[in-house]
């Protein structure tokens, strides 16, 4: 044995002990390092699942109105009981301008109202303000406000309050990030205590259905006042609850405004708790210590609906979801005969049964039905032999595409970008799928044409508020990329000239009809493999009744009641 | 020994400002656009320019990095990006939850994994010795995510004892500690059992038994004492690294703590947070570091820093 070395740092154990107990150290951690890697398990909800509808850009959700409007007036019961509701994502802001995330702007929309409402019908309706004129040129808006309404600090709410909340919102030096349906507003002016008017710059049609928005919610002149230029993280807004707590990371708790002006809801106290991963959400769920959560794990969706403890909401939603093609990449994507093959090689329904559970709907328009504009376009039903016809009249063989797809970004996107690789791969078309975190995958296919690496490229894409004005900005050259995301880089002059008449048209049917002209043309294009409009799943239990959704993916349950 | 600290945290300030430069630059050369990120899909691109403008990004870099640094050296860790609130104070709301789960859990893997581990190693080659390695087996290879939701079906659904997620209650930090501890436990456990099955060869142990001494004596006493002095490092490490945020543990509990920041501030390309949190982690580590070998100098008597 070595002998004993008693200076500085020696040990009791001898080199050859000592190395052997490291090595195994070592090794033991190293087979634990490999083990314990923060790698998503991919088979079931990937621990990023929430993200999928929480934080792309769907903006403009409204104060939601549930089966009865707070306007309907009288006596409902109210209770002293607490509903937890468990999300996704633990919000950024709670301040209504910096709403970017639908889910957060959810909890918002407890707190603060907008001046119009969206209903469940995908409609507005009157909300702050009772009515509402539109002048001739379409220029000019005057809102017609509630009376008798105060914000929760006590403030009176009048047209000056409005004036106010807008201006905030229009402040450059207000961080905004979706400002720009606002940004056409040349002016508001306080006609009169009740009376507000709104400037535009030029027409803007979709107007009202963009005010719907939670951005744009009235927050209380002292709040104007007192941030100017910075989020206010205690909203003070109309709404029917209070702002009571918050504890970054874990939950948002508000208290019922017994001062409401409208009909006051059964809950005392709301608790949206954030809890990430959704299998832990469904486990709340289940558990009893939650009565409502969104985006439970896709893969559990058949046996929650299966379960009598639990009702499964599969609300419509906005949200599409396609692989656009790049039509400016040289090869056979610059071919419309080309993308229609690909189109009728892609088994949508298959796969919205086997990898999605059931939680979409095919599309059949470059929209979803749930827009302003929307109109069924045309079909291209799972066909692999009429592709190979196409493929073969266009003599396109050994074809390989580059195809890019984002993971965890929407419900089962790495998932179906790999069911929708094999439809291709069936037709003879050979694919490379490749995949990157959503932010580097974002670098990637935003870009101009000539800087382009994909051929093809999954995203997602639901307009802020419920009109074909945004759905349609992704065919337009103006969009294209870096001033846009219109990363198909698709530009068609009769789509164009169509969709700048119908952008500022007053006449609603004519708006209409010119949207869906246009959405017949891009159908027939095919700059995207069209597949599926996704569903939002909400699922809460039997014990609680009276909840619904806005088609923005939100849901919609201030006026939730134990059953 | 005073000296001694002082010298390991004076030398512990250009290894921080290391850290700081490899995080930035690391950051910097993610791909991702920090203000179309945070912008959202649906913003303009005038919008995106107005916040790369807000967040400093569109400054050449050095100058950013001087920024960064000279805030540093006053200890102003920065704005988040996502949220527009001071780093520090977001780091700080998370922080103790972190904290509160890596001491529970190194605790219950400390005792647990030490008393296997003798208990092991003391009836060597026994059945006890053998349940007891594939035990460990089983916790170093196990999915933390797999465990926590196992034992969320089991504890929480099945059983209602414990709270599925979330930090409210006083009971809710049980399952994740224990998801936790599950994995160090089998570490400290393989450590401790190998440490002492060493130890219990040496000459001096068969002294001690020579001499008359009982089993349990020799031991406890005198075999444990030094076979414990490696397993102190593992578990200060441990201790380090749990710091650091299990992230999994704190997803699948909805743990409010600082690894899932870090996993959510990377995502977002919230370059702030992100530099706050890793740098934060490195302090920590750091100190924790320095704990453990202040606390072998005080075990082992024979140890002496100079």
């Amino acid at each position: 044995m070595a002998e004993r070395d008693l200076s500085g740092a020696a040990r009791v154990i001898d080199r050859r002990a000592f190395l052997k107990l490291t090595l195994g150290a070592g090794g033991v951690m190293l087979l634990a390092a490999c083990t314990s890697t923060p790698a998503a398990a991919p088979t079931t909800a990937p621990a990023v699942a929430p993200q999928a509808a929480a934080t792309s850009g769907p903006a403009t959700g409204a104060a939601p109105t549930t089966a009865a409007a707070p306007t309907t007036a009288p006596a409902t019961q109210v209770g002293t009981a607490t509903m937890r509701i468990a999300i996704g994502i633990d919000p950024d802001t709670l301040d209504p301008v910096g709403q970017t995330t639908t889910t957060v702007q959810n909890i918002v929309d407890y707190m603060v109202e907008s001046l119009v409402f969206l209903g469940q019908d995908g409609k507005p309706q009157p909300g702050l303000a009772e009515s509402w004129q539109v002048s001739p040129d379409g220029k000019s808006y005057t809102f017609k406000l509630r009376q008798g309404v105060a914000f929760h600090d006590g403030a009176p709410f009048n047209a000056d309050a409005v004036k106010q909340s807008f201006e905030r919102v229009l402040n450059k030096d207000m961080k905004v990030p979706l400002r720009s349906p606002m940004e056409r507003v040349d002016q508001v002016t306080a006609v009169d205590a009740s009376t507000v008017r709104f400037d535009l710059k030029a027409p803007f049609p979709p107007f009202i259905a963009a005010m719907a928005g939670t951005q744009y919610a009235i927050v209380s002149p002292n709040v104007a006042k007192s941030f100017p230029t910075s989020y206010n993280e205690q909203p003070v807004g109309t709404g029917p609850y209070l702002f009571k707590s918050r504890t970054k990371g874990s939950e948002v708790v508000l208290e019922r405004n017994e001062k409401y002006w409208g009909r006051k809801p059964y809950y005392q106290t709301v608790q949206f708790r954030v809890v990430p991963e959704a299998a832990t959400r469904e486990s709340l769920l289940l558990a009893n210590q939650a009565e409502m959560i969104i985006l439970p794990p896709v893969s559990d969706i058949p046996k929650l609906q299966q379960n009598s403890q639990v009702k499964v909401l599969l609300a419509p939603s906005n949200r599409t979801i396609f692989v656009a093609i790049d039509v400016t990449r040289p090869g056979p994507t610059q071919d419309a005969k080309f993308r229609q093959a690909l189109n009728y090689a892609v088994d949508k329904e298959g796969i919205i049964k086997s990898v999605l559970f059931g939680a979409a709907d095919p599309m059949d328009a470059p929209m979803s039905s749930m827009l302003f504009g929307y109109c069924k376009a045309g079909a291209y039903p799972y066909d692999p032999n009429k592709a190979k016809q196409l493929l073969q009249e266009g003599g396109y063989s050994n074809v390989a595409l580059k195809m890019g797809y984002p993971t965890g970004r929407y419900v089962q996107d790495a998932q179906a970008a790999q069911a929708i690789a094999g439809n291709l791969r069936d037709v003879g078309i050979n694919v490379d799928p490749q995949t990157s975190d959503w932010p580097s995958y974002l670098a990637q296919i935003n870009v101009p044409p000539d800087k382009s690496t994909f051929d093809i490229h999954m995203l997602g894409w639901a307009p802020g508020f419920l009109d074909a004005f945004q759905a349609m900005v992704q065919f337009k050259k103006s969009a294209w990329p870096p001033a846009g995301l219109a990363t198909s880089h698709y530009s068609n002059p009769q789509v164009e000239d169509l969709l700048s008449k119908a952008d500022q048209n007053q006449n609603e049917q004519e708006r209409a009809q010119q949207y869906c002209e246009a959405s017949k043309l891009i159908w027939n294009d095919a700059p995207w493999i069209f597949l599926w409009v996704q569903k939002f799943p909400i699922v809460h239990s039997v014990k609680v009744k009276n909840i619904g959704s806005l088609a923005i993916e939100k849901f919609s349950a201030i006026y939730a009641e134990p059953a | 020994m005073l000296t001694y600290i002082v010298r390991r945290l004076v030398a512990a300030i250009p290894t921080l400002l290391g850290v700081a430069a490899i995080v930035f630059a690391m950051l910097r050369l993610l791909p991702g656009d920090p203000a179309r990120v945070i912008a959202g899909l649906l913003a303009t691109d005038e919008d995106v320019e107005r916040i790369r403008h807000q967040l400093g990004l569109d400054q050449p870099l050095p100058i950013q990095f001087l920024d960064f640094f000279l805030r540093l050296l006053r200890l102003d860790l920065g704005t988040s990006a996502r949220t527009n609130q001071p780093v520090m104070n977001e780091i700080l709301a998370r922080l103790p939850h972190t904290i509160e789960l890596a001491v529970i859990a190194t605790i219950i893997a400390t005792i647990v994994g030490v008393a296997a581990g003798v208990l092991a190693a003391s009836h060597h080659n026994s059945r006890v010795d053998y349940l007891i390695s594939a035990a460990t087996l089983f916790g170093i290879s196990m999915p933390v995510y797999w465990l926590g939701l196992m034992l969320i079906v089991v504890f929480a659904i099945s059983l209602h004892w414990f709270p599925a997620a979330g930090a409210d209650e006083p009971l809710s930090v049980v399952l994740p500690s224990l998801t936790l501890a599950g994995f160090v436990v089998a570490l400290i456990a393989r450590m401790t059992r190998s440490s002492l099955l060493e130890v219990l060869r040496q000459d001096y142990v068969r002294t001690a038994r020579a001499k008359g001494l009982q089993e349990w004596r020799v031991t406890y006493v005198h075999a444990l004492r030094n076979a414990l002095l490696p397993v102190i490092t593992v578990i200060g490490l441990q201790f380090g690294t749990l710091l650091g945020g299990a992230v999994l543990t704190e997803t699948v509990f909805g743990w409010p703590g600082i690894g899932q920041l870090l996993v959510d501030s990377i995502f977002a390309r919230d370059y702030p947070l992100v530099q706050g949190i890793v740098l934060t982690f490195a302090a920590l580590f750091i100190l924790v570091n320095l704990a453990v070998d202040v606390l072998y100098a005080y075990v082992d008597p024979r140890i002496r820093y100079h």
